[in-house]
């Protein structure tokens, strides 16, 4: 079986699941999952959030121990404690996050833990010479024109990736798994990866290659296996797929989203916000929309695709190069936070416990912190005027608190987002941004949250909604836009659109 | 305080006690110590001397709390409190002869606060837009500012204040000491600015977290700038009144007193990490410090013993802190 069309001692290795199980608690990622990777192959592996997919990664990169079932490498049974056996038994991963170390070079980063040593004057060194000399063979094998004293910082994205993926091929690996390699690149970029990736295929390394771009899959992969809810869904050969064929076997049946009653949007005023042509160079171009009071607009888009982006922008936390942004008929461009707050905007971030709350300080702080100029005007302040506020939000929200003077560290997901939006909420906002304001947390939360957005929407508030689950976004929002590769590349009615095709929209664009 | 009382009850209402105030029971306790065994430390003197003393320092303190709990922090108040001294008493010998005595010292003061208050406000601005940390900054002003001064007296004490200036630094106002009315003056301006307005509650939010301050619309840089300007406009005040006592502006003063002036905040349990912190812990922090040295003093224990006792003592508050936060 043995991949024999290279002339080097590399051969890719035969990657077998059997009947692979993983259970957390109630909850099943990974049931029964039985495969074989062909070796010496490019295997692209699909599926939806929480498909099971990670789960997959995690057990190859000897992060977690199945619960059931067997590894095969080569037809010798595994199990991977740590990501050393998973490195001794040739399965390699290269995470998402790249992990390299920016003020070091290259070379240091290819073999950070394992420099080669030199006896000089009795005592071991650093061999450098050695270093940058094995470095530099290895780039150069992979036909990768680099120095390897340059340092990491002076690199780009695409570039890191590369040297990532050549710090994964010093290990000599059989399998190589490259998890969403091309998720922060730009297209000149993917190219450059693709190249290399072709070049290990050539010399007989198996590859198993996750990713959310469909047209990707077409280019690089010569399979494509689907995983859906924890089970296997199927496996194709790329040279008879089609994408419908692969979104299929993602979806499945699926069933339209529940939506409430929603009143019908009054678009022939003026829109409370209008975002004309706005762009940053390198992550978003000519983005353009308009929403109406009482609106919610759903943006949707895969990570990446700079749905988030173009919300911290307007709302003036991150800086533009063109464009333009109005709040009720008055010029904003190029605003700060400060300035949109006054304007009526509000936003609450996707990631709630780094920057949405300060977690030392008690949850009455926290539900208080944007609305203080409106609390107290004349900049003097009490407990006792900032307690209809807190009071208010903790009632309509139904935050669950027991002391609202302790840290909101104490909070659970669920009840720390309802924080995030209760502070905001007491802004009075005409517009709201909601960046994945169900990320971590329970389905009741969840289903709260949803109601508070429905809710303020239904008096008189404009929403922008975000979420990386496109269910959600067809379930809450009004009207949707799809964002790819930091452009809008269509809008939708949610009522007249399945998840199967916003999904293929947010991969590839109508045109296909 | 609303955070210490919400501790959960516990069966013995002096543990209670003890975990809702610790550094205000173990200053009690060493109070009552001090009065049995050190002779003369109830004394009215001696009691006036440790609040005068401990007074000079602690108008500072209250400025480094606002600035540490705001995530920043000033090595330069020592040398700042000289140069505030050198710069009053250069203008009283300057103004006079032509403006008569309390006007220059008046102007002199002035011009003392508002240089430290906007040398305070150019560590924020210098952290904002050349990303240089305030650690950095006033590590640099932490010599500068000495050179300058001693560049202002030509390196001599500047006898130069008019009669009657060293009133504020050494008289009695109704038998108290008149920096303790300073002193007392700071507390409760700091105490009123950190909790009963905007600007307070924004130090907070900042020092917590200052992408989360910024996402809520808070002008960070701003409120972190006039924290440093207020510790700067305070370290000249107290400054002022350490060159009135002495009768001089002396370059060399305040030695080493930025890190009596830290460690007095550290004790009063404000956390260097930023977002948690009471003007009220620092004058327990202020008073404890000025006991502990005066008592020492008292009971003739040599001076490098009083070091290492001072070491320890940092270290002690701070991990009686880190306890007392674990088992809350």
């Amino acid at each position: 079986m043995l991949d024999a069309t290279t002339s080097h001692q590399r051969t890719g290795g035969l990657l077998e699941f059997d009947a692979v199980t993983k259970v957390y608690g109630q909850t099943v990622a990974l049931s029964q999952f039985s495969h074989r990777f062909e070796p010496g192959r490019v295997h692209a592996l699909m599926g939806k959030n929480g498909s099971g997919k990670s789960t997959l990664v995690k057990i190859l990169a000897g992060v977690i121990l199945p619960t059931a079932g067997t590894v095969r490498v080569n037809g010798a049974d595994t199990a991977f404690h740590t990501p050393h056996d998973a490195f001794g038994a040739g399965v390699v991963t290269v995470h998402q996050e790249l992990s390299l170390i920016p003020s070091l070079s290259i070379g240091e980063n290819i073999f950070l833990g394992r420099l080669p040593m030199a006896q000089r004057f009795g005592l071991a060194v650093v061999d450098w010479a050695r270093l940058h000399r094995d470095a530099t063979e290895l780039l150069h094998e992979m036909g990768l024109d680099l120095d390897s004293h340059r340092l990491i910082s002076t690199l780009s994205v695409g570039q890191q990736q590369v040297v990532e993926i050549a710090k994964a091929m010093s290990f000599n690996p059989q399998v190589l798994l490259l998890d969403e390699p091309t998720s922060a690149l730009a297209t000149r970029e993917v190219n450059l990866l693709f190249a290399l990736v072709r070049r290990l295929r050539e010399r007989g390394v198996t590859i198993l290659y996750i990713t959310h771009r469909m047209n990707e899959l077409f280019e690089i992969a010569d399979t494509c296996t689907v995983l859906r809810d924890g089970l296997f869904a199927g496996s194709v050969e790329m040279a008879q797929a089609t994408p419908s064929l692969i979104v299929e076997m993602m979806f499945g049946e699926t069933a339209k989203a529940k939506r409430p009653v929603r009143k019908t949007i009054d678009r022939s005023g003026a829109p409370v916000l209008a975002v004309s042509g706005l762009t940053r160079h390198g992550v978003f171009e000519d983005v353009s929309f308009a929403v109406h009071r009482g609106e919610i607009l759903g943006i949707a888009g895969l990570l990446g695709a700079g749905r988030t982006e173009v919300m911290r922008a307007i709302f003036g936390a991150d800086p533009v190069d063109a464009g333009s942004v109005t709040v009720n008929g008055t010029d904003v461009t190029a605003a700060t936070p400060k300035r949109m707050k006054d304007a009526g905007l509000g936003y609450t971030p996707e990631n709630r416990k780094e920057v949405g709350l300060v977690q030392v300080l008690s949850t009455h702080d926290n539900l208080c912190m944007a609305s203080l100029g409106r609390i107290a005007p004349s900049g003097f302040i009490t407990r006792g005027r900032e307690q209809g506020a807190v009071t208010r939000q903790i009632a309509d929200l139904a935050i669950k608190v027991s002391e609202p003077m302790l840290p909101v560290s104490s909070l659970s997901g669920g009840n720390q987002q309802k924080v995030v939006i209760g502070n905001w909420l007491n802004t009075q906002p005409k517009v709201m941004f909601f960046d994945e304001p169900s990320r971590g947390v329970d389905v009741q939360a969840k289903r709260q949250i949803f109601d508070i957005i429905w809710d303020q929407a239904e008096r008189g508030l404009a929403a922008l909604f975000v979420s990386t689950e496109l269910e959600e976004v067809l379930e809450v929002a009004d009207r949707i836009v799809v964002m790819r590769q930091g452009r809008i590349v269509a809008e939708l009615d949610p009522t007249a659109t399945t998840l199967g095709e916003l999904y293929r929209l947010c991969m590839e664009g109508p045109s296909k | 305080m609303t955070a210490a009382l919400a501790t959960k009850p516990g069966a013995n209402p002096a543990i209670r006690l003890l975990k809702a105030y610790p550094m205000e029971m173990i200053l009690i306790v060493l109070i009552i110590l001090l009065v049995f065994s050190a002779h003369g430390f109830a004394s009215l003197r001696n009691v006036l001397n440790v609040l005068r003393t401990g007074s000079l320092m602690g108008i500072i303190a209250f400025g480094m709390t606002a600035v540490i709990i705001s995530g920043e922090i000033d090595l330069s108040v020592g040398a700042g409190a000289a140069l505030a001294g050198c710069i009053v008493a250069w203008v009283c010998g300057a103004l006079v002869g032509s403006l008569g005595g309390p006007l220059a010292a008046l102007i002199g003061i002035c011009l003392a606060v508002a240089i430290g208050f906007a040398l305070g406000f150019s560590v924020g601005k210098f952290r904002h837009w050349f990303n240089v940390p305030s650690f950095i900054c006033t590590l640099a002003l932490f010599t500068a500012l000495r050179g300058i001064a001693n560049l202002i007296t030509g390196g001599f004490p500047l006898t130069t204040f008019p009669n009657g200036f060293d009133f504020l630094g050494g008289g009695y106002l109704f038998g108290i000491p008149f920096p303790v009315y300073v002193f007392v003056l700071t507390f409760a301006g700091m105490h009123f600015l950190m909790n009963f307005t905007r600007f307070g509650r924004a130090v907070y939010a900042v020092g917590g977290n200052m992408e989360a301050a910024r996402l809520s619309g808070i002008d960070i840089w701003w409120v972190k700038s006039m924290a440093l300007g207020i510790l700067g406009a305070l370290t000249a005040v107290s400054g002022t009144l350490i060159a009135s006592q002495i009768g001089s502006g002396t370059g060399t003063t305040a030695t080493g007193m930025e890190l009596d002036v830290i460690a007095a905040v550290i004790i009063g349990g404000t956390s260097l990490f930023g977002g948690k912190g009471r003007i009220w812990g620092t004058l327990i922090g202020v008073l404890f410090l000025g006991c502990i040295s005066n008592g020492m003093t008292l009971l003739n224990v040599s001076e490098y013993w009083q070091y290492v006792v001072r070491g320890g003592i940092i270290l002690g508050a701070v991990l009686l802190n880190q306890v007392l936060e674990r088992i809350r």
